[in-house]
């Protein structure tokens, strides 16, 4: 089910109304809570339950085992278990057609003649996401880090807590586990901000990720001809835009949503084209993400404890794992490279050439980096590498005559947005918008709350469906 | 923060601007309609997977839809008329699906229109994708999706606002379609004459063309520029009659050999269209070849005289009352050549 969607206004009112009637007491709060995030899913396919339910069983009595269980080999029997049942899931669904293809074409590179059968496997939605919140929970009950949950319904809930079941935030097991021991509640200003967060965040996805960028960016990217360098840069900073509203959007309803219902879940994104430098930026993109690859990738791969090189090393292959993680493709791989590059020079520039940033060079240093990771965003998105290279000559103009393929009307609407959206990130970087909002007069907070609903419903989103749900 | 006098501004305002929208929209002549679309399409499709043996199902492209009025089919023939014809492109990715995936083998009446019947068999090309991707639909819709389609049809025929349709043509009023009307200078692509929607349906997928069409020669004339932008466009491809026909074929000796009643049948056009089909698809090379070589029985608007002076307002599709004569005409003659018996 997807948040801009009818279906879903529905069901949020029904879980809304059972959540806050008296007819439950909490534990059965809880479960209606679990079963309504089971049809949220179920709904779009309902045999890949099955494959939430194995995850859900497994990582429990893994856990259980984990935290009465004191010998050293059953312990790491335990944990193996819990990693290849999910990473065996993500390797099978979203992986499997890849391996194959590049088996297949590794073969034939050295002459063996070998056809396989197409797999047609379906990617399960949010696979990537659940897993890896599953495997958090497993790999800190190993390290000692956390308390086994005290129920199999917390645990459930836990892995399928349906705002943010498909697209994260991927919360921790003990950030998010806890807050289900004790009955909650939104106060009236809770449950008000949630549902100002839930508009915020269908409004970057309807208005401006779909309505206003979307087809900009994807007339760009499928196009076959060589493009005007023009024409390059507004697709490619229109897409840049886009996965920024789409996915920053679904966080934000998914926030909004959980604090209805009175539970808090992590922030995912703080204004990150304002970032300054990439170490910067992967403190504001998709923060549950990286902070999950620092700590269950970077810091086992040896982090900055020893030496230079092998941090540059688990730098990169952190990188090229986060790349990997988004999607099935080698593109993906060149993306996470790019990042894990980026992430490479700027501690070498900190280190042989610093300098302090100031109010002066900030802002140029923000469009630096902004510029940087456009560059990044044409390999995610180009579905081919060629796709990929054919827009970066166009971009840097070694394509003299390149097709226009965008209005001017086009050009200008993407190219304001795009400037506004950077300057709001630029102006907003040390805030929040809970400062802001506090800050604000509560009518003009009102005006720009109707102008956002309306703008919401006259663009009437066709349910189209969230970038991140592939990944 | 008062977020309560915050929401209180923000639902009054945004009340405020949802009423006026609509009114500003029915002001403009604007009314609730539904828009043809792949839900109604799949719901179409689904009566298939039902109890199917008192139908008669028709496939095709956009002329078929308007020119066969299910009602009329239904009263005069007491069987349950199944349109799953699609505007604007080639049937053979429907009657694929229906031979492949169904076990339907009662009476399949297909229009043929040939400019796009005989247009190509590439996958990518529109006159397929368009229609494979309804059949996409259908097989592929969640029951979210499903959902979706019945909650939004209330707010479809009661607010004019509220579209849902899939193509351009469909004259939606939502911000991107809006959007997308606006142009600066002549930078990108050459824009084509503006494509209003002429299209009411239902939720069975019975189509009628508008009064406003019928009786507005303006609006009739913008959407016969339209035809006259897309049928003197030196940039079409030429028909691919051999894999057309070979496709069509295929299916059709398989549709028969399992005790199906297979029709053809042209529909009329004029002005332009005709003139360009008569000369691109000559009868005898196009039409004819193709009945012979399926061995049905096939019906050409052209061989009855009661045909020749129906009214087609933008030279495609029948105005409504002729249509409706034009189905019960049909019925008429298909009852006394008995092609209805299976």
């Amino acid at each position: 089910m997807l948040f801009n969607s009818l279906s879903f206004v529905v069901f949020l009112i029904l879980v809304l109304g059972l959540y806050y009637s008296k007819l439950f007491n909490w534990t059965n709060k809880k479960r209606m809570l679990l079963l309504a995030s089971y049809v949220f899913y179920g709904l779009w396919n309902p045999p890949l339950v099955l494959l939430l339910w194995i995850s859900t069983i497994v990582d429990y009595t893994a856990g259980n085992k984990l935290a009465k269980e004191t010998h050293k080999s059953k312990r790491k029997f335990w944990l193996t278990l819990s990693l290849i049942v999910n990473l065996g899931f993500l390797g099978f669904f979203k992986y499997g057609n890849f391996l194959l293809e590049n088996f297949v074409a590794l073969l034939n590179s050295i002459g063996i003649d070998f056809q396989a059968q197409p797999m047609d496997i379906i990617l399960p939605m949010g696979i990537s996401f659940y897993t890896f919140q599953t495997m958090s929970y497993t790999i800190d009950m190993y390290k000692g880090k956390m308390k086994p949950a005290r129920t199999f319904l917390d645990f459930a809930l836990y892995v399928t807590f349906f705002p943010q079941l498909v697209a994260g935030p991927i919360v921790r097991a003990t950030d998010l586990i806890t807050q289900f021991y004790e009955e909650k509640k939104a106060t009236v200003e809770q449950f008000i901000w949630g549902l100002f967060l839930l508009t915020i965040g269908l409004f970057q996805k309807v208005v401006l990720a779909d309505t206003l960028l979307s087809e900009t960016s994807d007339t760009v990217f499928s196009s076959n001809e060589l493009l005007h360098g023009v024409d390059a840069w507004v697709g490619t900073i229109a897409f840049s835009g886009q996965i920024f509203f789409d996915f920053a959007g679904y966080s934000t309803c998914a926030i909004g949503i959980a604090l209805m219902l009175g539970i808090i879940l992590p922030d995912n994104f703080r204004y990150p084209y304002a970032s300054i430098g990439f170490s910067d930026l992967w403190r504001r993109w998709h923060i549950t993400l990286s902070t999950w690859l620092r700590d269950y990738l970077y810091i086992p791969l040896g982090g900055n404890r020893h030496g230079i090189t092998k941090m540059y090393a688990a730098l990169m292959i952190t990188m090229l794992l986060g790349g990997l993680w988004h999607g099935a493709a080698w593109t993906f791989m060149v993306w996470g490279g790019l990042h894990g590059s980026y992430l490479i020079l700027e501690r070498i520039q900190k280190r042989y050439i610093p300098f302090k940033v100031n109010a002066y060079n900030g802002i140029f240093l923000a469009l630096l980096t902004f510029s940087c990771v456009n560059i990044t965003w044409v390999f995610f998105r180009a579905r081919s590498f060629e796709k990929a290279w054919n827009m970066i000559t166009s971009m840097f103009y070694m394509q003299a005559d390149g097709t226009k393929i965008l209005g001017t009307f086009e050009i200008l609407k993407v190219t304001s947005l795009i400037a506004i959206m950077f300057l709001c990130h630029w102006l907003m970087r040390n805030s929040s918008l809970k400062a802001l909002a506090k800050n604000t007069p509560s009518w003009v907070l009102g005006i720009a709350w109707a102008l956002m609903f309306f703008l919401i419903v006259i663009s009437q989103g066709s349910g189209e469906q969230f970038i991140y749900f592939q990944f | 923060m008062k977020l309560k006098q915050s929401l209180f501004i923000g639902i009054i305002l945004s009340l405020f601007g949802l009423v006026s929208w609509e009114s500003y929209w029915r002001s403009q002549g604007l009314m609730p309609n539904l828009d043809d679309n792949k839900n109604l399409w799949a719901n179409q499709r689904t009566q298939l997977d039902k109890d199917h043996s008192n139908m008669v199902v028709f496939i095709g492209s956009s002329r078929i839809l308007y020119d066969i009025q299910l009602d009329v089919w239904q009263d005069l023939t007491q069987t349950k008329p199944i349109m799953l014809a699609t505007q604007g492109a080639s049937p053979i990715p429907v009657f694929r699906d229906l031979v492949n995936n169904t076990d339907f083998s009662g009476t399949l009446v297909v229009g043929i229109t040939p400019p796009l019947f005989f247009s190509t068999t590439f996958p990518e090309a529109s006159p397929i994708k368009r229609s494979q991707t309804l059949v996409d639909h259908y097989h592929n819709r969640t029951y979210t999706q499903i959902i979706n389609h019945k909650l939004s049809v209330p707010l479809q025929t009661n607010l004019a606002f509220i579209r849902d349709g899939d193509e351009s043509w469909d004259s939606d009023v939502d911000l991107k379609t809006l959007l997308s009307h606006i142009h600066i200078g002549n930078r990108g692509p050459k824009q084509g004459p503006p494509f209003y929607n002429f299209e009411e349906i239902d939720l069975n997928r019975h189509m009628k063309m508008p009064e406003y069409v019928t009786n507005d020669t303006t609006y009739a004339n913008t959407i016969k520029k339209v035809w006259t932008s897309i049928l003197t466009n030196g940039d079409r491809p030429p028909p691919d009659k051999e894999s057309t026909t070979a496709a069509f074929l295929e299916l059709a000796e398989k549709f028969k050999a399992r005790g199906g009643n297979l029709i053809l049948l042209r529909c009329p056009s004029s002005g332009l269209f005709l003139e360009v089909e008569t000369k691109g698809f000559p009868r005898d090379s196009f039409w004819d070849e193709l009945v012979e070589k399926t061995g049905v029985k096939g019906y050409h608007y052209a061989d009855y005289p009661q045909f020749q002076n129906l009214f087609l307002p933008e030279w495609s599709h029948l105005a409504t009352e002729d249509a409706r004569f034009f189905t019960r005409e049909l019925i008429q003659i298909m009852e006394k050549d008995n092609a209805l018996i299976p």
